[in-house]
């Protein structure tokens, strides 16, 4: 069953012919063409398509696209981009805390969702905030360490609540 | 990508998603309200579906406080739960539980009646709601009736509802004096289900005496159950270490459990009575201060 949609990705609309049962996940893949967003599990159980459905992180990969008409979708390419990358972005590249790079899109949402609420986090909320993130190279330590330094980043700059 | 195929609805009011069920209930249908577990039931073909009716327009996501109970629509995530001030207040036991289900992105979309509906025994909104005699609105066209939490699970996955009814509403009484605590054992904090979860609510009088108890247990039987032995054995009683831990073994004898690959029946009874013990203590301010650590709901230790 197809149906027309317009779709608002990075604050760019996208009129799109999806079917009812495609996913959120492949349609901002494969009709958007944004692959910065990843599939891992496909259960919702590793986070690594995340995305910011109104401001709230989601799993895209659980999440009808046709239900996502006429909310605002975050995906990674909107966050920041090459030549002005977001202070989170910033934080992950200083801090070594990425390595093969698959859960850091997902990982980045996390964290930007959890910022805008709360800017300045302890370390156990930061854990929480990013426990539906499923790192496989290399853990959380230097994950946490990169949200911290861009929560005292954005806030030193009168950023708090830094949105792209 | 969805691999089976169907016809997505989306009423815009309930009445017209009642309509919509009902002439649909000879059909293979699946109601929508999350979708954390109906979507990989539907990718890996556990559930197979000719329509998918989106419950998201149905106007179910209020939480409304009358004198003395709360209206919970079936459609209020568990995100909105663990951050709402007043069920935080008053009826604490939900919003800990809420704030322990999946992880962030899983409580952005499920629902507590998706929860519920879902009737898997390890659901972790069910030991709360037992605990807090909680009841549900089923509603089919034209039809509306009041089933108690107790009376609501068959077996797994199994439920009362009926084709064409739907859960539109969870009615949970507040009582002051009334404490109730959620605690859960899983292998990791988040993202995971829980190896046996459990929930205690305590009331006191006056003298000292336990004027009202309730224990309810998850993943330890095919439904989440009320251990009615442990709460006979305190009832009347006054609080004591002794007596909070005859309860807990108590409770434990009163589950049966399965084996399976997150952990084996035995250390499923074992956990049992220690979570009931815990959930007791923190609901009649009993906690240990020595020796133990006792893993709260919050996610802290103390």
């Amino acid at each position: 069953m197809k149906k027309n949609i317009d779709l608002k990705v990075n604050g760019q609309n996208y009129a799109l012919q999806v079917d009812v049962k495609d996913l959120l996940l492949d349609v901002i893949r494969e009709k958007v063409g944004l692959t910065g967003t990843k599939e891992g599990c496909g259960t919702g159980e590793c986070g690594a398509c995340t995305v910011l459905i109104n401001g709230e992180p989601v799993n895209s990969c659980l999440y009808l696209a046709v239900r996502a008409e006429g909310k605002d979708i975050l995906t990674i390419e909107g966050l920041g981009d090459p030549s002005n990358l977001h202070p989170l972005q910033q934080a992950f590249i200083e801090n070594g805390a990425v390595q093969c790079g698959f859960c850091a899109p997902g990982m980045l949402l996390s964290a930007q969702a959890l910022l805008v609420k709360n800017p300045n986090p302890s370390e156990q909320e930061i854990r929480e905030g990013i426990a539906g993130n499923i790192c496989r190279c290399t853990g959380y330590v230097k994950v946490v360490s990169a949200i911290k330094q861009a929560a005292t980043v954005l806030q030193r700059d009168g950023r708090a609540s830094y949105e792209p | 990508m969805l691999l089976t195929t169907f016809e997505y609805l989306k009423p815009n009011s309930l009445g017209e998603a009642l309509d919509v069920l009902d002439e649909l209930k000879d059909r293979k249908i699946h109601v929508l309200a999350g979708g954390t577990d109906l979507i990989p039931w539907l990718r890996a073909r556990t559930k197979e579906a000719e329509y998918l009716v989106d419950l998201e327009g149905a106007g179910l996501n209020q939480i409304v406080f009358d004198r003395d109970q709360a209206r919970i629509g079936a459609l209020v995530t568990f995100a909105t739960l663990s951050q709402h001030s007043e069920i935080g207040r008053k009826l604490p036991a939900i919003a800990e539980a809420a704030g322990k289900v999946g992880a962030v992105q899983t409580r952005t979309l499920a629902t507590i009646g998706g929860n519920v509906c879902s009737a898997v025994p390890s659901l972790d909104a069910a030991p709360a709601l037992l605990v807090l005699d909680a009841q549900f609105r089923l509603q089919a066209k034209g039809k509306e009736r009041l089933v108690a939490a107790e009376q609501f699970f068959l077996g797994p996955r199994r439920t009362v509802l009926q084709p064409g009814e739907i859960m539109t509403e969870i009615i949970v009484p507040v009582q002051d004096d009334f404490r109730a605590s959620f605690l859960r054992l899983g292998r990791r904090k988040a993202l995971t289900l829980s190896i046996v979860n459990c929930a205690a609510g305590v009331a006191v009088q006056g003298g000292g005496e336990i004027a009202k108890v309730r224990i309810a247990l998850g993943a330890v039987a095919p439904t989440p159950i009320r251990a009615y032995k442990a709460e006979r054995l305190l009832h009347g009683h006054r609080i004591t270490p002794e007596l909070l831990a005859e309860a807990a073994a108590m409770a434990a004898t009163e589950t049966s459990p399965i084996s399976d690959m997150r952990a084996s029946a035995d250390y499923r009874r074992k956990i049992s009575a220690v979570l009931v013990r815990r959930a007791l203590e923190n609901a009649t301010g009993q906690t240990r201060q020595v020796g133990i650590k006792i893993r709260t709901a919050a996610g802290g230790s103390k």
